[in-house]
C-alpha cells in the first residue's frame, strides 16, 4: 500500500498530509515558527500520527526557507569572479552585488578568444582568499559552451587554500551569462543554509524511526531527493504546489485555470492538457533574475478579506487586509460580508455583513435592493482583478516567442479550459468567475491542506537538453553543466537518439528516481556549412519528464 | 522609458538549400550571442512573437504572377517574416515601442513589385509590405527606407519608383562589383517621385568613416529635408568586413553607429552571411544601439586586415559622384497606346533577372504622369511564356488616376489575348483583385 506524506512550510502556517492508496488519511495544520522550520515540520510530521517503524513510500517537502533567505538577505558574501568578455557592458544590467571582472574570453561555440592572464590572478589574492574558507563563485561569458577558463581559475585558487568553496558557473549550462552569474551566486550562497536543513530534517525523521526518502518540493512543480537538489531550486515551491494539488482532482489530461483565493491574495496557475505551463525565462527572486525554471503563475492582491472602502463614486477594493471580515467580527466590510449577504457562503453573521455593506452605502441609500446590487458589485470586482491575472498568464503563453516556421502555422492548439477555485473564499465567487471566464468550474478539495496534498503527490521532474556540435565534437548538457567529447559522426542521426537516451538514464540513475513519462523533442539539426561544404552538424534534442502528480486523490 | 521591440524569427526549420548562405544555421549564433549576453533581461526591450502575414497584405505591395496560388506552396516563411514586420511596425504606431527590431529571416529588398520567383534570396518584401500596411491602417502619409545592405535594394526601390510619398535611399557596394548591378546614381525615380529614390554607390574596400561620412553628410540632410513620420532601416549585416559575398570593411562598432546616426523606427534585418565572424556581433551593436545603450564595447574576435580605402581617396570619390548626382536630369519617354485612357503614360521598359532560378522577367511599365497624386501605373510583365499584368492605383490616388486604373483594368483582361492573368492594387480603397483568365476574378 503506497503511503506519501508531504508537508508544506507556508509563511503563516504549515500542513501536513498522510495519504495511503490515494486515500487522505490524517491532515495538521500548525503555526510556522521561521526561525525553527525544521521543528515546525516535525511538530506537523508528528500529528499525523505515524506509528513507529512504518516504512512511507515517500516524505515530500515544501519550503520556504531558501526564499525567505533571499528575501530577508540573510545570505552570506560571495566573490564572484567573472570572465565578463567583450559584448554588452556590465552595467546595462543591474547587478544586485559585487563582482571583480577579470580577462579571459570564449565565444558562442567555446572556442578561446582570448586566454585568462594568471598576473591578474595573483593580484586577487587578499588574506581571505588566501587563508579562509571563502566562497568563490566563477563564471564565464560562454562557460556553458566551454568551462576551460573556470576550471582554471578554480585550481589555482584551490592549490593555493583548500579550504574555499567554489562554485562554477556552466553547471548552470542554459544561455545567459547575467542569470547564470547570479544564480551561481545565490545557489553558493545559501547551500550550507540548506544543508544545515537538510541534516536536521534527516536526523529528526530517522530519530523516529520512520524509514523514508525524503524529497523536496522544486519550483518547476518537480521534486527530487533532498541530498540532490540543487537549493535554490527549491524557492517559489508554495505556488507548485497549489497547481499540482489540482492536478490531483482534474482528469489527467484536461486543460484547467487554477485559482486559489486566500484571504489577503489569490494565485493562480494554467494546466495545458494535464502539464502545468512553465514560465518561458528564469524566476526573479528579490533583486535577482535566476535560470531556475518554474511554473508560470500569478499572485495578486486581492482576496476574500481584502477592505472595502467608501468613496465618492461608491467603493473601491484595497490590495490589503485588516483582520477578519466584518460578519466575522473584524472592523472593515469585505468581499466576504458581500458573500455572506447574498447566502453564497453560510459562515459569518448576516446581520453584521449587512451592517458591514451598508457602512458603504449613503443613509439614505441603505434598501436591500442596493445592498444586494453594492454586494454584486463588489464581488464583480473582486472576479474581473482575477480575470486580468487570468488572461495575462493566458496571453503570455499564448505569446511565447516561436522559432521556426513550423511553430507559427501550427499555435498552440484551443485548449477547453475548466477552472478549479480553492481557498476560503471559492465558493462565494466561482458562479461569477465561471461566467466571467466562460469556463465551468469545479470547487477545489480541502483547502485548507491543499498545498500539502500537492507536495505529497508530486512527480519528480528532469530535464536533459542535448547540445552538440559535432564539428568542434563537444558535447553540452544544459541541466548538469556536463560537457564532454564527442566521439561519433559528423552527422549523426539515430545515433544521437540513443546517446540522449543514456544521458537520460545516467541522470535517472544519479537522481535515483522512477521514471513516469519522458518526453522527448524533436531533435534539430544545423548544418554546418564552411566555404558551400557541410563540415558537421549542431544539434540540440532534449528530454523531459515533466511536473505532474504521481496519482490522483480518492474522493 | 524608451521601449525597443524585439522579433527574434531565426526560421531555424526553413533553408534555401543544404548549403545556401540562408539557411537554419545563419541566426544560430546570433541568438546564442543575444541569449547569453542576457539583452532580452534589459528592461527597455520587450520581445514579440511572429505573426503571418496575409495575402492581402502582400498584394497590397507585390503582384505574384502568374497568380498567388502559384506561390502558396513557398511562401510561409516568407509570409512570416513580413508579418513580424507588420507585428512591430504596429507596435510602433501604438506607441508601445518607440522603435524596434525585426531579427528574422528570410530578407526581402531583393523582391519588386512583380514576383515570378525567388531573386537574392528574397520572395517577398518585408519593409514594403510592413510600409504599405501602415500607410493603409494608420493613414501613415510619409516613410523613408534607408537600405544599408552592401547590396543595392533593388525591389523596394522597383516598388516605390514611382511613389512620392516613399523616400528610398540605398547605400551599398558598387553596382558594377556586386549583385544585383544596379543602384547607380541616375535612378532618381519616376516621372511623379523624381528624387525621391536616392542611390549612393560606395567603392569596394570602404569602411566606418568613410560609411559614416556619407550618413552624416547626405543621407541626414535629405531624410531632414523629406521629413518622414517614420524611418525604416533595410539593415543588411554584408558590409561587414568578413562578410563572404561582398567587399566592404564596416566593423560591428561602425554597424552600432549606423544605427545611432540614423535612429530608425524600424529595423529590418536583410542581408549578411558572415554568420559567425560577423552577424552575433552585428545584431547585438544594432539592438544595443536602437535600445539606447553603449555599443561600443561589442567588438567581433576577428581583426580587420584587408585594407580600408583611405579617407583621402574616398574624398574625390564623394565629390564626383556628387556632382554626378546632381546633374542627372529626367529623361522620360511618353508611350501612349491606343487602349490606354487619357493623359500621357511615361514608358519605363525594365529587365530582371531571377538569380536563384535563373530565368528572366521582361517588363514594360507604364506610368500615367499626373501633378495631382502618384499616379496610375501599369506593368506588363513576361516570363516566357506568360504575360501578366499589374494595375496600381496609388495611396492618394486622384479619381482621374483611379478612372484611368478600372478602365485598364477592364479593358486588358476583357480584350486580351496574350494577357492571361493580373493583379489589380487599389492602395486607394485598399481593395485587391487578382484576375485569371480560366478562373475569373477573386478578391484578396
Amino acid at each position: 500500500m503506497p503511503i506519501q506524506v508531504g508537508i508544506d512550510v507556508g509563511g503563516t502556517y504549515t500542513d501536513a498530509v498522510l495519504i495511503a492508496n490515494g486515500r487522505i488519511q490524517q491532515t495538521a495544520k500548525v503555526p510556522t515558527q521561521s526561525e525553527n522550520l525544521v521543528d515546525t515540520l516535525m511538530e506537523a510530521f508528528d500529528k499525523l500520527a505515524i506509528r513507529e517503524g512504518q516504512a512511507l513510500d515517500r516524505l515530500t517537502v515544501s519550503t520556504t526557507l531558501v526564499t525567505n533567505a533571499i528575501l530577508q538577505e540573510q545570505i552570506p558574501s560571495v566573490n564572484l569572479m567573472l570572465f565578463s568578455g567583450k559584448g554588452m557592458r556590465m552595467d546595462a544590467l543591474p547587478w544586485p552585488v559585487d563582482y571583480l571582472e577579470l580577462s579571459g574570453e570564449m565565444d558562442f561555440r567555446g572556442r578561446e578568444i582570448e586566454s585568462p592572464d594568471q598576473k591578474e590572478w595573483e593580484k586577487l589574492l587578499s588574506p581571505d582568499l588566501l587563508e579562509k574558507p571563502t566562497r568563490v563563485a566563477i563564471v564565464g561569458k560562454f562557460s556553458h559552451r566551454n568551462y576551460l577558463h573556470e576550471e582554471l581559475l578554480a585550481s589555482y585558487l584551490k592549490q593555493l587554500n583548500p579550504s574555499l568553496r567554489i562554485a562554477l558557473g556552466h553547471e548552470w549550462g542554459q544561455a545567459n551569462f547575467y542569470r547564470r552569474s547570479l544564480t551561481t551566486y545565490l545557489n553558493l550562497g545559501v547551500a550550507d543554509l540548506y544543508h544545515q536543513f537538510a541534516q536536521q530534517l534527516q536526523t529528526a525523521v530517522a530519530a523516529r524511526k520512520i524509514q523514508t526518502p525524503i524529497f523536496i518540493l522544486k519550483a518547476d512543480g518537480g521534486c527530487l531527493p533532498l541530498a540532490k537538489i540543487r537549493p535554490i531550486d527549491s524557492i517559489y515551491s508554495g505556488p507548485a504546489a497549489s497547481v499540482l494539488s489540482a492536478l490531483t482532482q482534474i482528469d489527467s489530461t484536461e486543460s484547467s485555470i487554477v485559482v486559489d483565493i486566500g484571504g489577503t491574495t489569490t494565485d493562480m496557475g494554467l494546466v495545458l492538457a494535464g502539464v502545468p505551463l512553465l514560465s518561458s525565462k528564469g524566476a526573479h527572486i528579490g533583486s535577482f533574475a535566476t535560470l531556475v525554471r518554474s511554473l508560470s503563475v500569478r499572485s495578486i492582491p486581492v482576496g476574500g478579506d481584502s477592505v472595502v472602502h467608501a468613496t465618492d463614486q461608491g467603493f473601491v477594493l484595497e490590495s490589503y487586509r485588516l483582520g477578519p471580515a466584518y460578519c466575522l467580527g473584524g472592523n472593515a466590510p469585505t468581499p466576504t460580508d458581500a458573500m455572506r449577504y447574498l447566502g453564497l457562503i453560510d459562515y459569518g453573521n448576516l446581520q453584521l455583513a449587512e451592517e458591514g455593506l451598508a457602512s458603504i452605502l449613503p443613509p439614505e441609500g441603505r434598501t436591500p435592493q442596493q445592498l444586494k446590487e453594492l454586494a454584486c458589485a463588489i464581488l464583480a470586482q473582486v472576479v474581473e482583478r482575477i480575470s486580468e491575472a487570468v488572461d495575462s498568464l493566458k496571453r503570455e503563453w499564448q505569446e511565447e516567442p516561436a522559432y521556426k516556421v513550423w511553430e507559427v502555422l501550427h499555435p498552440q492548439e484551443n485548449h477547453v479550459f475548466h477552472t478549479l477555485v480553492t481557498g476560503g473564499a471559492a465558493r462565494g465567487i466561482s458562479a461569477a468567475l465561471g461566467k466571467r471566464l466562460g469556463t465551468p468550474v469545479k470547487l477545489g478539495y480541502r483547502a485548507e491542506i491543499s498545498n500539502a496534498l500537492g507536495t505529497a503527490m508530486a512527480r519528480p521532474t528532469f530535464d536533459c537538453t542535448l547540445h552538440l556540435d559535432t564539428y568542434m565534437k563537444q558535447y553540452r548538457v544544459e541541466e548538469t553543466g556536463e560537457q564532454g567529447k564527442w566521439t561519433g559522426s559528423l552527422r549523426p542521426h539515430k545515433e544521437v537518439e540513443g546517446f540522449l537516451d543514456t544521458l537520460v538514464q545516467r541522470q535517472v540513475q544519479e537522481y535515483g528516481l522512477d521514471t513516469y513519462a519522458v518526453e522527448k523533442e524533436h531533435f534539430d539539426f544545423f548544418p554546418i556549412v564552411q566555404n558551400y561544404r557541410t563540415v558537421g552538424q549542431i544539434v540540440h534534442g532534449a528530454a523531459h519528464q515533466r511536473a505532474g502528480v504521481i496519482g490522483r486523490v480518492i474522493l | 522609458m524608451k521601449r525597443t521591440g524585439i522579433l527574434f524569427f531565426p526560421a531555424f526549420d526553413w533553408s534555401l538549400g543544404d548549403s545556401h548562405p540562408e539557411r537554419e544555421e545563419r541566426l544560430l549564433y546570433t541568438q546564442e550571442q543575444l541569449f547569453e549576453e542576457g539583452v532580452l533581461d534589459l528592461p527597455q526591450i520587450k520581445q514579440f512573437s511572429p505573426r503571418v502575414a496575409s495575402l492581402h497584405q502582400g498584394l497590397r505591395a507585390q503582384a505574384l504572377f502568374p497568380n498567388p496560388q502559384a506561390h502558396t506552396d513557398s511562401l510561409d516563411a516568407h509570409l512570416i517574416a513580413a508579418g513580424s514586420a507588420i507585428l512591430l511596425g504596429e507596435a510602433r504606431m501604438r506607441g508601445e515601442i518607440s522603435n524596434g527590431f525585426v531579427l528574422a529571416r528570410p530578407p526581402g529588398h531583393h523582391s519588386g513589385a512583380t514576383v515570378w520567383g525567388n531573386r537574392g534570396f528574397c520572395t517577398l518584401n518585408n519593409e514594403a509590405i510592413l510600409v504599405n500596411h501602415l500607410r493603409a491602417k494608420y493613414g501613415v502619409k510619409k516613410i523613408a527606407i534607408v537600405d544599408t545592405d552592401v547590396h543595392h535594394g533593388d525591389g523596394t526601390q522597383d516598388i516605390f519608383y514611382h511613389d512620392p510619398n516613399v523616400l528610398f535611399i540605398s547605400i551599398h557596394q558598387d553596382g558594377r562589383t556586386l549583385f544585383p548591378g544596379s543602384g547607380f546614381v541616375y535612378e532618381k525615380g519616376g516621372p511623379n517621385a523624381w528624387d525621391q529614390t536616392l542611390n549612393i554607390p560606395l567603392p569596394p574596400g570602404t569602411g566606418d568613416e568613410g560609411y559614416h561620412y556619407v550618413m552624416e553628410n547626405w543621407v541626414l540632410p535629405r531624410l531632414q529635408a523629406f521629413a518622414p513620420e517614420l524611418i525604416i532601416n533595410s539593415a543588411g549585416q554584408d558590409n561587414h568586413f568578413t562578410d563572404p559575398l561582398a567587399s566592404m570593411n564596416l566593423t560591428a562598432d561602425g554597424y552600432g553607429r549606423i544605427t545611432e546616426i540614423l535612429q530608425p523606427d524600424l529595423a529590418v534585418l536583410e542581408g549578411g552571411y558572415s554568420i559567425e565572424g560577423a552577424l552575433p556581433y552585428l545584431n547585438l551593436a544594432i539592438l544595443l544601439a536602437l535600445a539606447g545603450e553603449d555599443y561600443h564595447h561589442v567588438r567581433e574576435p576577428q581583426k580587420l586586415t584587408r585594407p580600408t580605402l583611405a579617407w583621402a581617396d574616398l574624398k574625390p570619390y564623394f565629390e564626383a559622384l556628387k556632382k554626378q548626382h546632381q546633374a542627372v536630369q529626367p529623361k522620360f519617354s511618353v508611350q501612349n497606346k491606343p487602349t490606354f485612357p487619357k493623359g500621357n503614360w511615361i514608358n519605363i521598359p525594365n529587365s530582371i533577372y531571377y538569380d536563384t532560378e535563373g530565368f528572366q522577367e521582361t517588363r514594360q511599365d507604364y506610368i500615367r504622369q499626373c501633378n495631382h497624386c502618384a499616379g496610375t501605373v501599369f506593368i506588363e510583365s513576361r516570363r516566357a511564356p506568360q504575360t501578366s499584368i499589374l494595375v496600381r492605383i496609388p495611396f492618394h490616388a486622384c479619381p482621374e488616376c483611379e478612372q484611368a486604373g478600372y478602365d485598364l483594368w477592364e479593358h486588358t483582361h476583357r480584350h486580351s489575348e496574350k494577357i492571361r492573368s493580373g493583379l489589380l492594387q487599389n492602395q486607394l480603397h485598399d481593395k485587391l483583385v487578382v484576375w485569371d483568365s480560366k478562373e475569373g476574378l477573386k478578391e484578396f
